[in-house]
């Protein structure tokens, strides 16, 4: 028996090899398959073995009828898919059927790398409203009624003690009224400022505010947080320099300036963020321990930092909405 | 504030300091310079040149053809001018230069058949005058060859700085001087005084009363009697004139200059134009007109500080002086004004006048109330210098209460606490010395220092401590490298904004960004949106109370640039109020809205494709996939409403209770057209603070399926008012929980199935997560539900 069965399987595998056509095909599931094929004679003379003998034989003949069927099933499939082939119109070159794709708005993916970046360095993100009150915009910040450095930053009114919050340090602000230290947080989000709308300036823009107060923090990490931050967006060769500034809530101040060289065109230096060490009246008005606790806060506008990365030469661009613009950067 | 570097220098030796240097220390150090102009670059290829020969132009009478020697060449020239003549020493610009005044270049150039290689310049061409009647004929003397620059002393260089809030001491050369002394380690050479003088209430000839003396901490006036009134002389005029002053007088002049030098207003009043020689200042009293000396009338209130004589106002204080006491050139006898005065009054004033002048802008950030009268009196001695005239020995000063300098003192580890290095003690002190800051005493820990009162904003510890960094240089900060980080709990509150835009761009939505500023037409929910106090034009006067208005402004510009198939989704703040008054946070209704829309097509044609415009099942397919995961965690129901609405010609509303969260659909063309928009389109908002606040579900594993599914599909005809909805309400009621899933695969609606019938057709998913299937079994519920069908719905199986 065992004999036989090995002679039926070489016969096959020797007629398969030289199958080229449906007709061959057929030729060979007659002479293997059909009701008086080859594998059925087999099955046939299994019948009349001795008892003891039809287990292993029963076993191995199945075994092998399954691998031959299984071996004629992927010639006809080949066949046949090589008949449609012959058939069937073919140009590869065509235009691949595409599905369009959604894409983030540039100020979405430039606050993204942003809040990377800082997420890394294991800050939290808050946000805050858009309506505040001047208690949390100003006051608290240390810019004192009635004085001058409220002009830097041109105000929306709601009314004498609401307004359009000018920049996201009330969300500080409020973080210090919710919590206690150690912060360690960036608040992104949208500010206003009553200025003309032109190329340059538009009537809001988007912020990103930092915040880490602690026990042992320092002008120096200030500065090895920023240059890290802007090696990260800008690149490791990034040259900057740290300039002394004036803002309400900070003492020391300070402005970052990158070195900007675009090509063909002469280079020059272009603020990228203000930054400084929390001022003692902005803690000691949220009542945090001044002399204990150390801060230090920076911030920056998203607008510009797209501007400068992509190349963007209008600030409108990014409110337009136009298609043409959004679709750029997929 | 402008700054001239020529002018700097008769204060400080800033000799072996390039201007690349001077800049890059100013602007780390605080004082951020925005333009550097070289005034000799403006004169670059305009030489002292020499005219040789002069003939007439052969083509053109009004025309001379001129031989210009440069020192090295002689150059044709082609002149206009008629009072060109031989021998004469002109400015000569040649092929290259660029005239300053029009910033046209000279090139070469044939003139009516003549060769030209230059120009001759008149006074204006130049920018040094007014005179355009002929060329600029220079003194003899003058070197041929030479730059015109050099030649009249034009090498200097005007300094653009910008100032900070803070810094009101910076607002004058001698500040500018001072913190280049602390910068380079040089010796700062302050003007001296020679008078004599006796301070007193009252003089013959003057008196001063001071009615308010909050206003005005102190008055200091200092008469100068015959004088003469006249042009200044050349230097004051250069001075002034290179740091964009325009000169007046002598003594305006005067005045202007003191000013720009230690930054202290002054005011010089003519004497005899002061009824009963007297000065007065008190509040306005009342509210009345004022004719100040730029002859305009301006509306004083009643509590703004006003400078009076014996019967009349004759100046705003701090801001500006009046026409009727004003310098002419008849005056004889003066009264120089040099006061401190409140800064927040000032500002009140200036802002309410909508006037700021150098005066005012000086006093509203602080002057130094210890520096009137070392100015008047500068002013006075230089007045007598140039226009002749004594100086009253009797001053009159009314301080009656002096501010007296502040103590400050510093620990020297918290310099290092703060600033995370050591800078050593002794630099410390230099810095503070360099500064005009006295040390009353000091040890190795601490150090106690007088801060002069021209620096209003030493107050504290930390100020120092910025002096101290900002004349050290911020660059010799070192980055460090490693930071401390308190390992509290981390959130991120944007992290759920940020999923949901992950899903939509994946379905293919772009994201837009609008302003939350619009008009009041646009505004949806006019009576309950908040107005803006302040707008700066009538197309952004509101806040919005919905993204609705953005959308479509979005989708109407973009159609106008042939971008009319758009998915658009945005995440923005909207704003409403119940109150008409905004008292406190609570009357405030503040939160986020999202917002998704469809216009046009939702894809282009293509070889495979046909077009196939957005409908509403998109808006409502988009909107369950997109905030499936919200939705998943709560019971929120879908509410179809056929009816058309101001907002929509049929629409849907995703409720929780009796809640809405969100609603969409077909937008109606009559709002549509408001927006110029002729397409379709589908919207759907929804309160995202809202869905916010709700736990979200998180992602759980299930095992996955072992049996096999069992399908069975199935066509209806039935009346064509019986909704989806109640066809799959009838199949799962009639079903037992092994239908896992209903699809919807074909819908058919036409006459041949019969009068107002449609055809529907389903396929059923059954399975059991825990053994396989019978066919006999599947066979009994799927008949069961047939019936069910069939009668309940009446209606009739497909065969």
């Amino acid at each position: 028996m065992k004999e036989k069965i090995d002679q039926v399987r070489e016969d096959f595998l020797k007629d398969s090899s030289s199958v080229n056509n449906s007709d061959d095909l057929e030729k060979i599931r007659i002479k293997y398959f059909s009701r008086n094929g080859l594998y059925a004679n087999l099955f046939e003379e299994f019948k009349s073995l001795p008892k003891e003998e039809k287990p292993k034989f029963g076993k191995l003949l199945n075994e092998e009828k399954k691998s031959a069927q299984s071996k004629f099933d992927e010639l006809k499939k080949s066949i046949e898919s090589q008949a449609s082939k012959n058939t069937e119109y073919i140009d590869l070159t065509l235009p691949g059927k595409d599905r369009e794709l959604g894409t983030l708005h540039v100020l979405t993916q430039t606050l993204n790398e942003i809040k990377s970046i800082f997420k890394g360095l294991g800050f939290s993100v808050y946000t805050g409203p858009e309506i505040e009150s001047d208690e949390n915009n100003f006051e608290m910040l240390n810019f004192p009624d009635d004085h001058p450095a409220r002009d830097m930053q041109d105000t929306y009114f709601i009314n004498d003690s609401f307004l359009l919050r000018t920049h996201t340090s009330p969300v500080q602000v409020r973080l210090m009224k919710n919590s206690k230290p150690p912060y360690r947080a960036i608040m992104p989000g949208r500010v206003y400022r009553n200025e003309a709308i032109s190329a340059k300036s538009y009537c809001l823009f988007h912020q990103v505010e930092g915040l880490v107060i602690d026990t042992d923090v320092t002008f120096a990490e200030l500065k090895g947080t920023l240059v890290y931050f802007a090696k990260q967006l800008f690149g490791e060769d990034v040259k900057y320099r740290f300039r002394s500034s004036f803002f309400p809530f900070t003492e020391p101040s300070a402005e970052v300036d990158i070195w900007w060289q675009p090509k063909g065109k002469e280079g020059k230096w272009l603020e990228i963020l203000g930054c400084g060490m929390v001022d003692p009246n902005v803690l000691n008005n949220l009542n945090i321990d001044s002399e204990k606790y150390i801060g230090y806060a920076f911030g920056m506008g998203i607008e510009r930092m797209a501007m400068l990365k992509y190349g963007i030469d209008d600030i409108r661009l990014f409110f337009d909405n136009d298609n043409r613009f959004l679709n750029q950067f997929k | 504030m402008i700054v001239s570097l020529n002018w700097l220098k008769e204060y400080i030796d800033l000799n072996g300091i390039t201007v690349e240097e001077i800049v890059d220390k100013l602007t780390t150090s605080g004082s951020e310079i925005e333009e550097v102009i070289d005034k000799s670059e403006e004169f670059k290829n305009i030489v002292i040149g020499k005219v040789e020969e002069v003939q007439k132009h052969p083509n053109a009478d009004k025309l001379s053809v001129c031989k210009v020697n440069d020192g090295q060449e002689i150059f044709n020239v082609v002149c206009g001018a008629p009072n060109v003549a031989k021998g004469q020493t002109v400015p000569f610009a040649k092929v290259g230069a660029v005239i300053p005044n029009g910033k046209f270049e000279i090139k070469k150039a044939k003139i009516r058949g003549e060769k030209s290689e230059g120009m001759i310049c008149a006074e204006d061409e130049l920018g040094l005058g007014d005179d355009h009647t002929g060329i600029m004929v220079l003194d003899n003397s003058l070197k041929i060859g030479e730059p015109l620059a050099s030649a009249l002393k034009f090498n200097d260089v005007i300094l653009d700085i910008a100032i900070t809030p803070n810094r009101a001491d910076s607002l004058s050369h001698i500040v500018i001087a001072r913190d280049l002394a602390a910068l380079f380690n040089r010796k700062l050479k302050l003007p001296n005084l020679k008078t004599q003088f006796e301070i007193v209430n009252k003089s013959e000839s003057a008196e001063v009363v001071v009615e308010n003396q909050t206003g005005c901490p102190r008055y200091t006036a200092v008469v100068v009697k015959g004088i003469e009134v006249k042009e200044s002389p050349e230097w004051l005029k250069e001075k002034l004139i290179s740091i964009g002053s325009r000169p007046i007088n002598n003594i305006v002049d005067v005045t202007n200059f003191v000013l720009h030098e230690v930054g202290q207003p002054l005011h010089a009043f003519d004497l005899d134009e002061l009824s009963g020689s007297k000065i007065i200042v008190k509040d306005n009293g009342s509210k009345n007109k004022f004719i100040t000396l730029d002859s305009k009338e301006r509306e004083i209130h009643s509590t703004d500080l006003m400078i009076c004589d014996g019967e009349k106002p004759v100046a705003i204080a701090g801001v500006m002086g009046g026409e009727n006491s004003e310098v002419t050139n008849k005056t004889k006898n003066i009264l120089i004004e040099s006061a401190y005065f409140n800064p927040s009054s000032v500002r009140k004033t200036a802002k309410h006048l909508g006037l700021s002048t150098d005066a005012s802008y000086r006093f509203e950030r602080g002057t130094d109330p210890n520096g009137t009268l070392k100015a008047a009196l500068r002013a006075a001695e230089l007045i007598v210098e140039i226009a002749g005239g004594e100086i009253e020995t009797k001053v009159i000063d009314i301080y009656p209460e002096e501010i007296s300098k502040r103590n400050v003192s510093l620990r020297f580890d918290r310099i290092n606490k703060i600033l995370g290095f050591k800078i050593d003690n002794e630099k410390v002190l230099k810095i503070l010395e360099g500064l005009e800051f006295s040390i009353s005493e000091h040890d190795d820990k601490i150090v106690r220092v007088e801060i002069p009162t021209f620096r209003h904003d030493i107050e504290r510890e930390i100020d120092l401590i910025e002096e101290v960094v900002r004349i050290y240089g911020f660059d010799g900060v070192p980055p460090i490298e490693k930071i401390s980080n308190t390992l509290s709990k981390k959130i991120d509150e944007t992290n759920f904004e940020d999923e949901l835009r992950f899903r939509l761009t994946a379905l293919g939505f772009n994201e837009t960004v609008s302003n939350s500023l619009i008009s009041d037409e646009k505004t949806m929910d006019y009576s309950r949106s908040i107005k803006v106090l302040n707008p700066q034009s009538m197309e952004m006067s509101r806040l919005r109370t919905s993204l609705i208005p953005n959308v479509l402004m979005n989708i109407s510009r973009n159609i106008k640039v042939k971008e009319s198939d758009l998915m658009f989704f945005e995440i923005g703040e909207v704003f409403k109020s119940e109150n008409d008054q905004i008292k406190s946070f609570e009357d405030i209704s503040e939160h986020e809205n999202l917002i998704i829309a469809l216009t046009g097509n939702k894809n282009k044609k293509t070889w495979y494709q046909k077009e196939i415009p957005f409908d509403f099942y998109d808006l409502v397919g988009l909107t369950n996939k997109s905030l499936a995961k919200v939705f998943a965690n709560i019971k929120v129901k879908t509410q179809f409403n056929l009816e058309s609405s101001e907002l929509f010609e049929y629409s849907f509303s995703k409720n929780l209770g009796k809640e809405i969260l969100g609603e969409g659909g077909k937008v109606n063309r009559e709002l549509l057209k408001k927006y110029e928009i002729e397409n379709n389109v589908f919207l759907f908002e929804i309160n995202l603070s809202a869905l916010k606040s709700f736990d979200q579900k998180s992602n759980r594993y299930y095992s996955l399926l072992k049996y096999p599914k069992v399908y069975r599909d199935f066509g209806f005809i039935l009346d064509k008012n019986i909704s989806y909805n109640e066809v799959v309400k009838t199949i799962k009621q009639s079903s037992s929980n092994l239908l896992k899933n209903v699809n919807l695969f074909d819908i058919f609606v036409s006459e041949s199935l019969g009068k107002d019938k449609k055809s529907l057709a389903f396929k059923l998913e059954y399975y059991d997560e825990s053994r396989t299937l019978r066919e006999e079994e599947i066979d009994k519920e799927f008949w069961k539900t047939i019936e069910a069908v069939k009668t309940n719905l009446n209606a009739e199986l497909r065969g």
